[in-house]
């Protein structure tokens, strides 16, 4: 069995739900109230993948419309990036491959999922609407709410990053 | 023709008639009348009566002792917290003289070594060997101040932690003693790092000290990853001097692995080196102090 650090970063707007889905994710817990992250939270969970375990180091950092503006070092060496946005709020997702692509520049190596966040506030339709608006450019539609693709989210990223090909 | 029969043996066998009727009757009310003086009886002897009830309380007794947790506990968490959330200066008023007199009496213990070592290094610094030691470390650079110091409170290796320059990731560990989670530490270090660096920018500079209470964490910055000692007590700048040779030495000698993938041998490998090393440290310290007194 392989062991194995990674760091994984959480990008997006500020109140789209990074911090829900890390605290959903590692402590299986969800809290209405809203409370601004700031600078950076740093988290870790351990998890098995194909008899590798993956030790991932989350750092939650504060939310902005421009994140390129916050210290250059928060990112270098992540392995693993989540971009996550608001499905309910469009202009969380309004430039998604733009916020990015300076990301994918500074880390040209690591794994880049992008997450539609909230979907318990959507109804079908509306989620509807915004998956074909936004067609293949997101990976996973979670709620931190209810938990739903949460921890499959999170274990897909966990794949890309050992470069495994587990089936979906 | 017979006689009329007299009112006497009328009377007689009425009563017969009625022994025979009510018979059963009469034996439940004296039954009923023998079990009522029974508790009549019973009442009155308080003693009888503790000594009935009593195992019963005992089993009952035992029985929330036992489960108690199981059956109160989550109502008391909740009441005590209530508790403690409502009447917060209520809590604040009756703690604060107990905390206070704890830390006056840790303060006056405190101040009772001080006293002791100050009086102790004063003797031995107008010794004739106090002299020669402290000639000694003046050529090695260290101030008078710093001498007195050092001898009071000696600083001490808590924890080494090697820390991937980019990304954060822990790459070897050596401690004291379990504290917190260390991937956690060097995390935050990192993040602690990046902000300073950034916020404070002065061209290529790195943050090379965090103090917190009675700890001082010493950053030594190489290349690709930097090393953080954690180190309790009076650092003078002798030991300071002497603790960066040590990290550059360690430095040149081992050529820690980082950069690849952080493995959980790359993390053993280092962490051993650290141990075996910090440990020899911590030893010369305490030789070097031996020889020089």
């Amino acid at each position: 069995m392989q062991k194995v650090s990674k760091k994984v970063i959480l990008l997006g707007h500020f109140g789209v739900g990074k911090t829900s889905l890390v605290r959903r994710f590692v402590h299986q817990k969800f809290s209405e109230e809203y409370q601004t992250t700031i600078g950076v939270k740093i988290d870790k969970k351990v998890i098995v993948i194909e008899n590798d375990e993956i030790t991932m180091i989350i750092w939650d950092i504060e939310g902005r419309s421009a994140q390129s503006k916050l210290p250059k070092s928060y990112f270098m060496g992540a392995h693993g990036i989540l971009y996550v946005f608001d499905l309910a709020r469009p202009n969380t997702f309004g430039n998604i491959e733009g916020d990015l692509s300076y990301f994918r520049d500074l880390l040209p190596q690591a794994k880049v999922r992008v997450v539609g966040n909230k979907k318990d506030l959507l109804s079908e339709d509306q989620l509807n609407k915004v998956q074909q608006e936004l067609a293949d450019q997101v990976n996973a539609y979670t709620s931190a709410k209810t938990g739903e693709r949460v921890d499959d989210m999170f274990r897909e990223l966990g794949v890309e990053m050992l470069g495994k090909n587990e089936s979906k | 023709m017979a006689a009329p029969e007299s009112h006497s043996d009328f009377d007689q066998r009425f009563r017969k008639l009625q022994e025979l009727l009510f018979e059963e009757d009469g034996q439940l009310t004296d039954r009923i009348q023998v079990e009522l003086d029974a508790l009549r009886q019973e009442l009155r002897s308080r003693e009888d009566i503790d000594a009935r009830v009593e195992p019963f309380f005992d089993e009952k007794l035992e029985f929330l002792k036992t489960n108690f947790p199981d059956l109160f506990g989550a109502a008391m968490a909740k009441t005590i917290k209530q508790q403690i959330r409502d009447s917060q200066d209520e809590m604040i008023d009756a703690l604060y003289p107990i905390i206070g007199r704890l830390i006056r009496r840790f303060v006056a213990k405190e101040l009772e070594r001080l006293t002791e070592r100050i009086d102790h290094n004063i003797n031995e610094t107008f010794s004739w060997k106090g002299w020669v030691k402290r000639f000694r470390r003046w050529f090695q650079g260290e101030s008078f101040q710093d001498q007195m110091m050092r001898d009071m409170v000696e600083a001490e290796v808590e924890e080494v932690f090697i820390v991937d320059k980019e990304s954060g990731l822990l790459a070897g560990a050596w401690s004291r003693e379990e504290r917190a989670d260390q991937d956690m530490v060097a995390g935050m270090l990192t993040a602690i790092k990046s902000f300073v660096e950034s916020a404070f920018e002065q061209g290529a500079q790195d943050l090379e000290t965090i103090e917190y209470e009675t700890y001082k964490i010493i950053l030594h910055n190489f290349q690709t990853y930097y090393v953080a000692v954690i180190v309790s007590g009076v650092v003078s700048s002798a030991y300071k001097t002497r603790l960066r040779d040590f990290v550059m030495a360690f430095e040149e000698r081992y050529r820690v692995v980082t950069r690849v993938d952080i493995t959980e041998e790359v993390v053993e490998q280092n962490s051993l080196l650290l141990k075996e090393r910090f440990d020899e440290f911590t030893k010369s310290g305490d030789e070097s102090d031996a020889e020089s007194q």
